[in-house]
């Protein structure tokens, strides 16, 4: 397995996989704070899940 | 420069390094992994991702006294 670092660039691949964790710690961050339940920082609020479940109107009569 | 025993490599390391760095490498993959699994475990403590059949359970959202007894029910 260490054989794998003859052929990949050890410096690159450093940078390569810091930058992907941390562009996808951000976006994982920004995905759970936009949600209601998992939004650490307001809390849920009362009703907006009950509310983000329940049908659409229905628009057709 | 020293010619590695093998031949040069693409990347320009001698298999010393190689290994050096791999054990390197290996170590800190092994702490971050650790890292992760504590955060979601403490992250599933505070609120499990993943929904029963009924939904999430959010009964002890709605007052105080559900908040309370649900802490002390996650430490206990």
């Amino acid at each position: 397995m260490w054989r794998i670092w003859l052929l990949f660039d050890p410096r690159r691949v450093l940078v390569a996989l810091s930058i992907f964790l941390f562009v996808l710690a951000l976006l994982i961050h920004f995905i759970l704070l936009s949600t209601d339940r998992f939004n650490w920082l307001e809390g849920p609020h009362h009703g907006a899940t009950a509310a983000q479940m329940a049908p659409l109107p229905s628009s057709a009569k | 420069m020293a010619v590695p025993p093998g031949g040069p490599t693409i990347t320009g390391l001698t298999e010393a390094e190689a290994k050096e760095f791999h054990g390197i490498f290996v170590t800190s993959f092994i702490v971050f992994v650790v890292v992760a699994i504590i955060a979601h475990f403490l992250a599933w403590q505070w609120r499990p991702w993943l929904p029963g059949p009924g939904g999430y359970a959010t009964s002890w959202l709605n007052d105080a006294g559900g908040l309370i007894s649900h802490t002390i029910s996650q430490l206990v």
